[in-house]
């Protein structure tokens, strides 16, 4: 019959959609591993880019630090006469 | 190769990703590929393996989507579409030669641009062409090819869609049509030289008429349709399906939503202006449902910035398409602005985001909470071994469920920004007057009028709340994309597997038994997408076991797949459930799933119906990143092409810009449940930063937002850190403030601050903004650490401009700065406050004593303080002279000083500054404890040298002012005669003084006595000050220190050969570790008790201090030598000589009786300007001078005193009639005269306690009787003795 259709070789068809199931299957799992993996690498970045931004603001404190020290050391090894 | 996958990807979450940073930005990574399982990846190229004889269809499918693609691309070459003229330069006169070649030029410049404009008429007409032969073909009623399928619905209603958009782009852009008559002009310049040109003309004609006719490409589209009379079937299926779904209103998100109904109005008018009877329609959908839809929605949004309405299309459309034109009930619907105000009422209660956001937060509340459960449940299957089978689908189709209701809410809330939107648009601000009354409302944009002034306070606030649900359900629904993806997948697998194994097997054999061809369409159903393996390959190894499940083999369970459906299975589901219920009649009367004729029964209608429905949103679900991406863009807030078009103007300033209206809002209105989301608008931002890439293809639109957003964020973090500063420095404040004060005040809440959570903000390393990441909690610190220096510069400006009183408030902000500093250090790594002050102080070198504090200190005492402060001995204050010169460089007031340079809001400062008034009148002793706490023991010392100098100096000045008073005394001065009485006493002394010519010498001297009083009594208080802080410190070290009180009150130090206890101590503590082996480094230790060795030799020293008031005479002292021989006359004879007029004490004391008299005289002249300083000037001179003695005995006011006594007492002997007589104009004087004796003589009294003499004096004189006129006094063992002499 025309109207609806109707597959032609039913049986066949039947067949080959099993197949793509299980195709499917691995195909999907593969992918979702990929992107589990893809995640992993995001959260990965993200955090440690979360985890230098700390380094670094430490870093910088200590920076700040040193410079008003060596200012400090500065300003009296420049006058030594005032420690004889 | 070993290791499996799953266990490797398992084994990444070993790894610690944990972090810090709150979520308070919506998605910032999105990953997506370009086609996704809505419009198959494949273009359905799968369907054919389904041997449905759908290869037409499928063809058709994809060539309407390619059109789709084409015209989207189009539509946004059109709303990007700026005016070239605009930028085209006009010639100077000078340079009229060359017009030609600025024709040519500009021809070149236009010819590109118009090319693309024919290439959009080239195009539309062949899409018409296509569109029109696609339905001719697929609605021959003798159906000679299968479909048209759902998924061709969709195709043809959405490049219908498309068509109708660039249609109204085309309408509504002003400066297309303005560029092409340019173009034209210069066209017949340039071509002038040109053969050939007829066909170019002719095809200019064409794009002329196509771009002046309004309605141009749908009246093109209606031409093509009807060339053949056999569209209207398949117009009115696409009718009723657009009504049906929208009508449902399932599986429809808010883009699709919105077509449909953009479409509908001119489905409507192309259905009934065909040749044949345009009733036709009603009789299948009653027309009254289309008036309900229409009515609805007045308002649809079609562009960021651009609506569309349908009352308004239809009434437009009907004179372009006469047929139409009697469709009255249609036409009677009122346009947005033709609205009634009652109806109107109702329209802005639905469209407006305020009045749902009370349900909005509601639903949120409950998504949030139910999916982070529905999470939970997923890790806790995930994480259970051989979980049970049924459980395990529980869990999963309960996710599987909350993610469509996430969608579905997503959906509606963006939905609904979208048509507030529209709303807005449609309906602006009329009323501007209340904004700016200087401005006449013709000075506005229109932009300015339909958002930045639309918008009302609530209203911002809701739409930010909104903003943030919907970017903070988004972000949360996407990062477990990857952990709920296998889940839902299943879920999916069951509902088909279950409904094709199931429930069409019951169908099978109950309904459809006797009907061959229908339960032909069934089975058919089922081979394309059953999956029967799945029974019987559970026990196969390589399935993965966590799927395992110990299920015997019951007949109707089905081993669950990870594996969804493909585009192609559902589109062929879909088609062959609408041939089943429709018997492919396109003329079926009634809906789709109507009960008419078809002989199913009800039930298995209901549930075809359900599971086609849901067929089409599990593609929704498999496209779960792009979904939500879709569903969470709001980028179209920025979008306003078309009115900058309007405004002719390059760009809008930010402020009419809604994001940056909202960033502001919460900035502005510091609402504490706000400050989370302040960065929730900067994903509108990124949204349209992308969309402006991505979807419209445009360069400059990506520039504009960028540059936006750079200026944003720059305020953003100025004004971010501003409003954090200063609702710490109010927290500060107001914890400073005096807490029983506060709680006796009427309106104590004044002072409480509205506690805001800031901390999450703080702790935002990376923000996402336009693909950059920003560490926004550094920015902030830089910020801070700048706010705070400029802070201290500011109140150190505050007090320069003020006189030394001021000091009392510089040390309270201090306070509130410090404070408000420790509470920021909670949050924030801030360079430390001691270093901020000692650097804004200039006081960073380790060699310099000085500080600007210091400096401006001392200038004031010089300049202000000494000369224009009196003394008041009993309040022991100093307040201004009221007769003195004013502060001189008073009061230059402070530029732009903001509230949070003091305490932070206004009530607060109100309450410091009320708070600071008490101490500005007057110099006192907590004036004192401020400068000593500010200044600190390292710059002490300077003041007081320069103080000491100032005496020193000031006694330098005086001398010749004294040896002139000296020389104008009489040689001898006797004792004063008792026989004439008080009178006769006053009269002596005047003759004695004569000083009526050396006025200006007096002055002087008296006014440099009483700098030196003032610098005495100022280093008194000091004294009183340091001890106080000395014996605080004393009593805070002596226990440490080993000291008790013994039993002479006196305390001394007990501790046997051990140490003092803290030595001891540390000593103990550091053997008992060494000797312990377990401890491997005790070189540490070692340190500390070495350290504490150190610090009880400091402390020790410490407690020895000297006084400074003993320190200041004993210097006074040494400064008066050089004068000693002036100002103290040796007697020749070794005793006391009476009569001389040399000595210091007698000038000063006619200094004094003539201070007396003339106070007397005036009351206001003389004390408001010297004060109680000169008596503590001269008592200490003459004290040191050793002349006490004889200032008592001989001083001109106590003799006088003593004479008026005796008078006194023989007039009570005579009786008291004649006192009134004598006290008559000499009460006055006496009463000063023994003010003054008491003062002198608290002087003394306070100068032998602390610089004693009298035993010297005692002792000093010689064997042979004579005295030894002065002494070295040996009490202070003379540190100034070392100390270089300024001018020596």
């Amino acid at each position: 019959m025309a109207r609806a259709g109707g597959i032609t070789n039913a049986v066949n068809v039947g067949i080959a959609v099993q197949a793509d199931w299980e195709n499917r299957e691995f195909i999907s799992h593969i992918s979702l591993n990929v992107r589990r993996l893809f995640d992993f690498l995001l959260q990965f970045e993200a955090t440690t880019k979360s985890k230098l931004a700390t380094l670094n603001e430490k870093l910088d404190v200590l920076e700040r630090r040193l410079e008003v020290l060596e200012v400090q050391v500065n300003s009296a090894s420049e006058n030594p006469s005032l420690f004889i | 190769m070993a290791i499996p996958v799953e266990e490797a990807i398992a084994a990444l979450s070993t790894f610690s990703l944990e972090d810090e940073q709150p979520d308070v930005q919506g998605l910032s990574v999105s990953l997506s590929c370009e086609r996704y399982a809505t419009n198959s990846p494949i273009e359905y190229g799968d369907v054919s393996a389904y041997r449905l004889s759908l290869t037409e269809d499928t063809k058709a499918i994809n060539q309407l989507n390619t059109l789709i693609q084409e015209g989207k691309e189009m539509a946004s070459v059109l709303y990007t579409y700026r005016s070239c003229v605009k930028a085209l330069p006009q010639l100077p006169d000078s340079m009229k030669h060359s017009q030609a070649d600025l024709y040519l030029e500009t021809y070149q410049v236009l010819d590109l641009e118009m090319s693309r404009l024919r290439e959009i008429q080239r195009w539309q007409a062949s899409a018409a062409s296509k569109l029109a032969a696609d339905m001719q073909r697929f609605s021959r009623p003798e159906r000679l090819i299968n479909g048209p399928t759902i998924t061709h619905y969709w195709s043809m209603l959405r490049l219908l869609d498309v068509l109708v958009q660039l249609d109204h782009l085309k309408n509504a852009k002003a400066s297309i049509p303005n560029d092409f008559s340019w173009y034209k002009r210069t066209f017949t310049q340039v071509s002038a030289q040109w053969q050939e040109t007829d066909s170019m003309r002719e095809e200019l004609d064409d794009l002329q008429i196509f771009l002046s006719t309004r309605w141009a490409i749908l009246l093109n589209l209606h031409a093509e349709m009807f060339r053949v009379n056999t569209v209207e079937d398949i117009l009115h299926v696409l009718i009723v399906f657009c009504v049906e779904s929208l009508e449902l209103d399932f599986a429809l998100l808010y883009p699709e939503r919105h077509a449909l109904l953009r479409v509908l109005p001119v489905l409507v008018v192309l259905a009934t202006s065909s040749e044949k009877d345009s009733e036709s329609l009603y009789k299948r959908v009653k027309i009254n449902r289309l008036i309900n839809i229409f009515k609805n929605d007045p308002v649809i949004p079609a562009f960021p910035d651009l609506h569309l309405s349908p009352a308004s299309i239809l009434k437009e459309l009907s004179m372009y398409f006469p047929n139409f034109s009697s469709q009255t009930r249609l036409l009677t619907l009122p346009a947005p602005h033709e609205i009634p105000p009652r109806e109107m009422q109702e329209y802005q209660r639905n469209y407006l985001v305020i009045n749902h956001i009370g349900a909005i937060r509601a639903e949120h509340d409950e998504f949030a909470i139910r999916f982070a459960s529905a999470m939970n449940q997923i890790v806790i299957l995930k994480s259970t071994e051989g979980a049970d089978g049924e459980w395990s689908r529980d869990v999963k189709g309960n996710m599987y469920d909350v993610v469509v209701d996430g969608f579905q809410l997503l959906s509606k809330w963006t939905g609904k920004v979208w048509e507030q939107c529209a709303w807005k648009f449609a309906r602006p601000c009329k009323d501007l007057t209340h904004i700016d009354t200087n401005k006449s409302t013709a000075s506005y944009f229109d932009y300015e009028k339909v958002v930045r002034w639309n918008y009302s306070f609530d209203e911002r606030r809701a739409m930010l709340e909104l903003i943030s649900y919907i970017k903070g359900i988004g972000s949360m629904m996407q990062r477990c994309d990857a952990l709920v993806a296998d889940a839902l997948w299943e879920t999916i697998h069951v509902e088909v597997q279950d409904f094709v194994q199931d429930k069409l097997d019951v169908m099978l054999r109950s309904t459809f038994r006797k009907k061959k061809d229908l339960s032909r369409i069934l089975s058919d159903m089922r081979t394309l997408s059953a999956d029967w393996m799945a029974n019987t390959s559970k026990a196969e190894p390589e399935l993965h076991s966590m799927y395992q499940e110990s299920g015997e083999a019951k007949t109707n369970t089905f081993y669950p797949r990870p594996v969804a459906p493909t585009a192609a299975q559902v589109h062929c589901l879909q088609f062959l459930i609408c041939e089943l219920v429709s018997g492919g009649n396109l003329r079926k009367p009634g809906g789709l799933f109507g009960n008419s004729g078809t002989g199913i029964p009800i039930d298995d209608l209901k549930q075809l119906e359900t599971f086609f429905y849901k067929l089409s949103f599990f593609l929704h679900i498999l496209d779960y990143t792009a979904t939500i991406g879709t569903l969470t863009d709001l980028g179209f807030l920025w979008f306003r092409e078309f009115y900058l078009e309007s405004s002719r103007v390059i760009q809008f300033p930010i402020e009419c810009s809604l994001p940056w209206m909202l960033v502001d809002h919460v900035i502005e209105s510091r609402d504490a449940g706000l400050i989370e989301s302040i960065l929730m608008p900067f994903d509108i931002y990124n949204d349209s930063a992308q969309h402006a890439l991505v979807a419209l293809k445009q360069r400059f639109l990506y520039d504009e937002i960028e540059a936006e957003v750079d200026l944003c964020f720059d305020l953003l973090v100025l004004k971010l850190s501003e409003i954090i500063f200063s609702y710490y420095k109010s927290c500060a404040a107001c914890e400073l403030l005096d807490k029983a004060f506060i709680a006796a005040s009427d309106d104590s809440e004044k002072y409480s601050v509205q506690p805001i959570r800031f901390n999450e903000i703080l702790k935002l390393r990376r923000v996402k903004l336009l693909g950059r990441t920003i560490d926004l909690r550094s920015l902030i610190t830089q910020r801070m650490n700048k706010l705070f220096r400029e802070n201290i510069d500011f109140l150190f400006d505050h007090f320069e401009n003020q006189d030394l009183c001021a000091v009392m408030e510089l040390q309270q902000l201090l306070e509130v700065l410090k404070l408000t500093h420790k509470l920021l250090m909670r949050n924030l790594e801030l360079d430390s406050f001691s270093l901020m002050l000692n650097e804004m102080q200039e006081n960073l070198s380790l060699v310099s004593f000085s500080s600007r504090l210091v400096t401006q200190i001392w200038t004031e005492m010089q300049n202000d303080f000494l000369p224009n402060f009196i003394l008041c001995n009993t309040t022991q204050r100093f307040v201004r002279s009221p007769k003195g010169a004013n502060h001189t460089t008073q009061k230059a007031s402070l530029p732009n000083s903001k509230a949070y340079y003091y305490c932070g809001n206004q009530d607060l400062n109100l309450a410091y500054q009320n708070l600071a008034e008490l101490y500005h009148e007057f110099f006192g002793i907590p004036h004192m404890f401020a400068i000593v706490q500010l200044i600190g023991s390292r710059s002490l010392p300077l003041i007081i040298r320069a103080l000491l100098d100032h005496i020193s100096n000031k006694i330098t000045t005086i001398a010749p002012r004294i040896s002139g008073l000296q020389e104008a005394l009489p040689k001898a001065i006797g004792l004063l005669p008792f026989d004439g009485g008080v009178a006769g006493c006053h009269r002596s002394i005047h003759e004695q003084l004569t000083w009526g010519m050396k006025t200006e010498l007096k002055t002087e001297a008296l006014h440099n006595l009483k700098e030196i009083g003032s610098a005495i009594y100022f280093m008194g208080l000091l004294d009183i000050v340091l001890r106080e802080s000395d014996t605080t410190q004393f009593i805070q070290t002596a226990p440490w220190l080993g000291f008790i009180t013994g039993s002479d009150g006196q305390a001394k130090q007990v501790h046997g050969a051990e140490g003092s206890p803290i030595v001891h101590l540390l000593r103990t503590a550091t053997a008992t570790i060494v000797s312990n082996p377990t401890c491997p480094n005790p070189s540490s230790f070692l340190t500390m008790s070495k350290q504490a060795e150190a610090a009880e030799l400091l402390y020790k020293t410490n407690l020895k201090t000297g006084s400074v008031l003993e320190y200041a005479l004993a210097f006074t002292s040494a400064a008066l030598d050089k004068h000693y021989s002036k100002w103290s006359a040796n007697p020749k004879t070794g005793f006391i000589d009476i009569t001389t007029s040399k000595d210091f004490y007698r000038i000063f004391s006619g200094l004094q009786f003539e201070y007396l008299e003339e106070t007397v005289i005036n009351q206001s002249k003389n004390h408001d300007i010297l004060g109680d300083s000169v008596a503590w000037a001269g008592c200490t001179i003459m004290y040191l001078l050793g002349q006490q003695l004889h200032f008592e005995l001989f001083d001109f006011s106590y003799q006088f005193l003593n004479v008026a006594e005796v008078e006194g007492a023989t007039l009570m002997q005579h009786g008291a009639a004649k006192s009134s007589v004598f006290s008559q104009g000499y009460e006055n004087l006496l009463e000063a005269m023994r003010k003054a004796r008491r003062l002198n003589n608290h002087v003394f009294s306070m100068l032998r306690a602390r610089c004693p003499l009298e035993d010297k004096v005692a002792c000093a004189i010689k064997q042979s009787g004579a005295p030894i006129p002065r002494i070295k006094f040996v009490n202070t063992v003379s540190a100034f003795e070392t100390l270089p002499q300024k001018g020596a």
